[in-house]
């Protein structure tokens, strides 16, 4: 969980740092305030979420972000963080490494791919924008969001007029 | 040593006045414990975290994490 | 602790001493003197003002007189009564009649001087003595300086120090300048093994405390350096010289083998001089010495001898024997913990529930007749479904949280909350009175959800459920804001930050109350039986304890007869005749109305929950299928055969076992014999197996001495890398050393080696002492080979219970739940769980006989709300929860066409991994639903977020 969700929030535009996972036993009370103390002091050194970052625009972080919680929602990729950690679960196999592979391999694709699905369709639901534009704005090769622009262009979700995309 | 440093950059960050909001997802039985008990000890640590217990942090989940920083948390702390 | 305080059937009654036992089991009656705390349980509300404000300091005496405390006083926060009491000794009021101070700062006016002494008669069927273990003489300590030179202290000292909520806060510092310690020296056996003190005995839990103690010290002052003076390095607890090794490795904690006769001081540190093994002498400036005081036997052990008529050993500790070591001289008077002999706490705590079991046995014919059931209304389940009508209570908790943050200003904020109909602060929301107060307002504004913003939910959660199921509604509706332990008191400093932070989890409570439901209290019927695997000592014990309780038990065995390792076996370590305990026994069982024995046969599969297993049994080519409520696994351990020392090569070369056997058949074989070799540890401690088998060396000396009293003319040698003869039994080992019996230590690089000639076999070691080869002709050579684990791999497996690293069962928690594994309704004892005595396998079987039997005499067994739920359209049957589950809590099964997953509610522990893994959404979570954590989230943002 905690690997699918750094190398995710990398791909959304997020300091994967911002999130830590950390373990802290009942009896560990001054470990807990060592560990506390200083991932705020580390998070007030990255600033407000953004600045790290280097992303210009809050916004479309955020619309990233968003369209990031329909795609950890969707069945593609939960399947495949599922499946995978069914794997890894049956061969015993908890390495940093087996994990970090398996994720990059198996969950991000999925989760990269509907999360730009998605973000196609929020924007293209405000208004008309051409390759150039969307692959820019949802931070995705422009192979990427043709090959979903192709498949939602067969269902008839959306139409290109001049070199602008937009809902049908 | 450590608590030196941690302190030395507590003061240079309280001049540039960035208060970060934290979501901390906290396991019932470890982490959320360990906090209590450094209450009962009167530890003290910055006032940033806010915490959303679970009974285990296997409960959590990416949705909850990206959520969270939709909601405007400028980190999230998981704690098992 | 906290669950014994919260039981309606445990009354505890504290400042009391028995007076006197009369009558006989099941009919005693009990004559207690109870003195007067002064301050009212029920009122008390632990805030502490009393403590403040009292002007009478005194000694601390629970942090070992290291700290100051005022009359009034809890010994420390989480004591049981969370009540403080008044030393009576110091207090003012009670010897002067001024003062008074404590009880007019008491707001909740728990202070009460007109307490009286009270004797009370109980009448009780069956008494437990546990009075611990007392403390050794200062005398014996002032040799070693203590109370001479500040700088010494007991490890009882030592150990407050290095608490982080002890006097120092954790800080190690020398009494005499208040400064860190760079170098510290522990000396082992202060008051212990030491005749000249009186205390001849072992007292066992030294070695490993000192060694956890070392370690403390060190995570926290990774610069000190730290030896330690052992005799016998004696850790041989279940997983102890693994973590001694890892203190050792980890920490550099210097192992020095000498005994310190004394301590000296010079220029302010404190000078030690010592011999090792090889003859040289030492000496050493250490910074402070702490002396590792042993277990005595409690100051009162002779008055409580008196009172409750029982019978006391040589060193006055509790009388007991090999095969019954839970009873005392008293029939109805049962023993456990260190009044039975020095022991650590998992063998304490086993012990307990041992001497439970046999008072449930004693009194299994008026089982509940005494015990009171906490009665509910019923749930007004209309009111429930009705939109959430919100109340919100802000308690102040006395100056704990009103201290810092705003109460009254959460207060009104949670008001402007959407769902909050009433909100309002409470002094002390957990006190009797406001409990009250809560139930009827919640009645009269008939709320349906209730949020306290008060402490912590893992300490208060059930005593507010308990108020909500008192006025008939679901205890799942109540959800706490925890502004105390993690608010208040982390941010003293801060109190406009903290309210601002108790604002905001209680806006996040409120956002989760909303979506609260009510759960099932889903109970499960128990099938009244028990299935006990392996039918050796520890098995039979947990059978028959379990039979005479009064439910059947099915016992499973695999070879032909019962017995097991107990066959054997000659001698028990105290001298009686293994085989008429062992003869005994299988009687007893034979003749039980309520056990059926199943030889040559075994455990094939076992599925179900708690409560209600079903297990397929194959025996002699068929398989039969038995339903049972809980299950013991008591499959034993087996004698590790060794490989090397020409064992098997030469008709000289036996095992301990095997020398007990010839023994037992007459002393003819020894007719010839001159030499006898005994070498320890073989097999065990880094050889093959990595642990300490625990009896080889009380083995090996039992069996010395049986030889020297057939053969006074023997010699005999013994092997060994650390004797630990522990406990009592050290009065073998020093009997054996008077006899004249060669214990000779070696190094695990230098193992003596047996070595065959063409007549005979003789044995070369390094003798340290002599700084050379020895070469022993040997008549007879004896290998002590330890115990190794029996087929646990496979029915791990089977059982799905985890192992540890050596093989043997792993216990759900060693201390507070020794007996238990990590399956619900599975106990555990005997040689499967480790290797032991088999006084301590009888202890153990008890124990999880005590253990196994509670879901039995319940009947029912509750099942925590928090499990979890699959919705069966959304389930697509994929398996991957169930393949993920720890608890083996949620498995496919046919619903309709497909298979869909479903909860055993009974074995799930709401972990959740299955909820965060399944890639419908299928499962949801009691409690906590993804909507409810969700609408957490979106609170966390101060001017709201929603879900898109």
């Amino acid at each position: 969980m905690a690997e699918t969700c750094r190398q995710f929030l990398k791909d959304c535009g997020v300091d994967p740092e911002r999130m830590s996972l950390e373990w802290a036993s009942a009896a560990e009370a001054p470990r807990f305030v060592e560990l506390i103390t200083g991932y705020v002091s580390k998070i007030k050194d990255k600033g407000p979420l953004g600045e790290a970052e280097g992303e210009e625009e809050r916004e479309k972080l955020i619309r990233h972000l968003k369209a990031g919680v329909k795609a950890a929602q969707a069945r593609k990729p939960r399947t495949a963080l599922g499946t995978l950690s069914k794997k890894l679960h049956k061969e015993g196999n908890f390495s940093k490494e087996a994990i970090t592979e398996g994720v990059k391999a198996k969950i991000l694709p999925a989760l990269r791919s509907e999360r730009i699905l998605q973000e196609i369709k929020m924007l293209l639901s405000e208004g008309a924008l051409s390759l150039d534009e969307l692959s820019k704005e949802v931070k995705a090769e422009k192979e990427e969001v043709e090959k979903h622009l192709s498949t939602l262009s067969k269902k008839g979700t959306v139409k290109e007029e001049t070199g602008k995309w937009s809902m049908a | 040593m450590a608590q030196e440093n941690v302190s030395m950059k507590e003061n240079d960050m309280a001049q540039t006045g960035f208060e970060p909001r934290i979501l901390g997802f906290f396991c019932h039985w470890c982490c959320y414990a360990a906090a209590d008990s450094a209450g009962v000890s009167r530890y003290q640590y910055p006032p940033n975290v806010r915490v959303v217990r679970v009974m285990c942090t296997g409960r959590i989940d990416t949705r909850f994490i990206l959520e969270a920083f939709k909601c405007g948390a400028d980190g999230v702390f998981t704690g098992g | 602790m906290v669950e014994a305080g919260r039981s309606p059937n445990i009354e505890i009654i504290t400042n009391a001493r028995l007076e006197a036992l009369e009558g006989k089991p099941g009919q005693f009656l009990a004559k207690v003197h109870q003195a007067p705390r002064f301050i009212n349980e029920d009122l008390c509300t632990a805030c502490g003002m009393c403590t403040m404000y009292c002007p009478r300091p005194v000694v601390d005496t629970y942090n070992e007189r290291l700290d100051i405390t005022r009359a009034p006083h809890i010994d420390y926060a989480q004591a049981i009564p969370s009540s403080y009491y008044i030393d009576a000794k110091a207090c003012l009021r009670v010897n002067y009649d001024t003062c008074n101070l404590c009880a007019q700062t008491c707001t909740a006016g728990a202070i009460d001087f007109s307490q009286k002494p009270k004797k009370l008669e109980l009448n009780v069927g069956a008494v437990v003595l546990a009075p611990g273990f007392g403390k050794v003489d200062d005398e014996v300590l002032e040799k070693f300086g203590y109370g001479k030179y500040p700088d010494v202290l007991t490890s009882f000292e030592f150990e407050r120090l290095t608490c982080a909520s002890g006097p120092t806060e954790g800080h190690i510092v020398r009494p005499s300048d208040n400064k860190p310690p760079k170098k510290i020296a522990f000396l082992q056996c202060i008051g212990s093994r030491d005749e000249t003190c009186g205390n001849g005995y072992c007292s066992s839990v030294c070695c490993m405390y000192a060694i956890k103690e070392a370690s403390v010290a060190k995570e926290h002052e990774p610069d000190l350096e730290i030896s330690i003076f052992f005799m016998d390095v004696r850790t041989m607890g279940k997983g102890f010289d693994e973590a001694r090794k890892r203190a050792q490795e980890k920490y550099g904690i210097n192992v020095i083998r000498a005994r310190v006769p004394r301590v000296d001081q010079v220029d302010g540190k404190l000078a030690l001089t010592w011999t090792t093994p090889d003859g040289e002498h030492h000496s050493g400036i250490f910074d402070m010495v702490v002396l590792s005081v042993g277990l005595e036997s409690p100051e009162d052990a002779e008055i409580i001898s008196k009172v409750a008529d029982i019978e006391l050993n040589h060193y006055d500790f509790c009388k007991t024997s090999v095969d019954s070591p839970l009873a005392t001289t008293r029939d109805g008077v049962l023993v456990a913990g260190a009044f039975q002999g020095p022991k650590d706490i998992p063998e304490s705590v086993t012990q307990a529930s041992g001497a439970a079991a046999i008072a449930s046995e004693l009194l299994s014919d008026a089982r509940n007749t005494e015990t009171i059931t906490v009665t509910f209304p019923e749930e007004n389940v209309e009111l429930e479904r009705e939109e959430p009508r919100i109340g919100v209570f802000v308690c102040h908790c006395g100056v704990n949280i009103a201290g810092v943050v705003d109460v009254k200003a959460v207060r009104d904020y949670a008001g402007t909350l959407p769902g909050v109909v009433l909100y309002e602060d409470t002094l002390y929301s957990c006190s009797q009175d406001a409990l009250k107060s809560i139930a009827e307002k919640i009645k009269e504004n008939r709320l349906n959800r209730v949020v306290i913003s008060a402490c912590s939910p893992r300490t208060h959660e059930p005593l507010f459920q308990e108020t909500l199921r008192s006025i008939g509604l679901n205890p799942a509706l109540v959800e706490m804001a925890n502004i105390r332990d993690q608010c208040a008191w982390v941010h003293a400093q801060e109190p406009e930050a903290a309210t601002e932070k108790a604002k905001d989890l209680v806006r996040m409570a409120v956002a989760k109350a909303r979506l609260l439901e009510p759960l099932d209290q889903p109970t499960v019927d128990v099938t009244p039986s028990a299935l006990v695997l392996g039918g050796g000592a520890a098995g039979m014990a947990s059978a028959l304890s379990i039979a005479d309780q009064g439910f059947k038990v099915v016992l499973v065995e695999k070879s032909k007869e019962l017995g097991g390792n107990l066959k054997r076996l000659t001698w028990t370590l105290d001298g009686q005749d293994a085989r008429k305990v062992l003869k005994d026994m299988v009687k007893k069982i034979k003749a039980h109305k309520n056990i059926e024995v199943l030889t040559e046969a075994k455990l094939e599969s076992i599925s179900g929950y708690v409560g209600n297993f079903t297990s397929t049994i194959s025996r002699k080519g068929k398989t039969d299928m038995v339903n049972h409520g809980v299950m013991i696994i008591a499959t034993g351990g087996r004698e590790y055969k060794p490989k090397g020392y020409a064992y098997g090569d030469s008709p000289r070369v036996l095992t301990q076992l095997e020398l007990e056997e010839k023994l037992s058949k007459g002393k003819s074989f020894l007719k010839n014999a001159r030499n006898v070799v005994m070498i320890q540890c073989v097999g065990s401690r880094g050889e093959d197996m990595s642990h300490c088998s625990r009896l080889c060396c009380t083995q090996a000396v039992k069996n010395a001495l049986k030889l020297k009293e057939v053969k006074p003319d023997l010699n005999i040698f013994v092997f060994y890398r650390d004797m630990r003869t522990y406990g009592f039994y050290e009065d073998l080992y020093r009997e054996a050393r008077k006899k004249g019996i060669h214990f000779i230590r070696y190094t695990p690089e230098k193992r003596p080696e047996v070595i065959k000639q063409a007549r005979g076999i003789k044995v070369r070691a390094f003798d340290p002492i002599l700084g050379d080869d020895l070469e022993i002709p040997a008549s007879l050579v004896v290998l002590s080979t330890g115990i190794a684990p029996g087929e646990n791999e496979e029915l791990s497996k089977v059982v799905k219970a985890p192992l540890t690293s050596d093989g043997f069962f792993l216990e759900a928690h060693a201390k507070l739940r020794p007996v238990e594994v990590a399956v619900d309704g599975v106990y555990l004892c005997g040689l499967a769980h480790g290797p032991k005595s088999l006084e301590e396998s009888i202890a153990q079987a008890k124990a999880a006989a005590a253990k196994a039997a509670i879901p039995l005499a319940k009947g029912k067994v509750a099942v925590a709300p928090i499990v979890s739920r699959v919705n069966q359209d959304a389930c697509i049957g994929c398996g991957i929860c169930e393949s993920l589950c720890p608890f083996n809590a949620i498995r496919l099964e046919k619903a309709g066409k497909r298979k869909k997953a479903q909860t055993i509610t009974a074995s799930c522990k709401g972990c959740g991994i299955c909820a965060s893994h399944c890639p419908t959404l299928a499962i949801s979570m009691g409690g906590f639903t993804d909507e409810a954590i969700m609408a957490q989230i979106h609170a966390f943002s101060p001017e709201g977020c929603k879900e898109e």
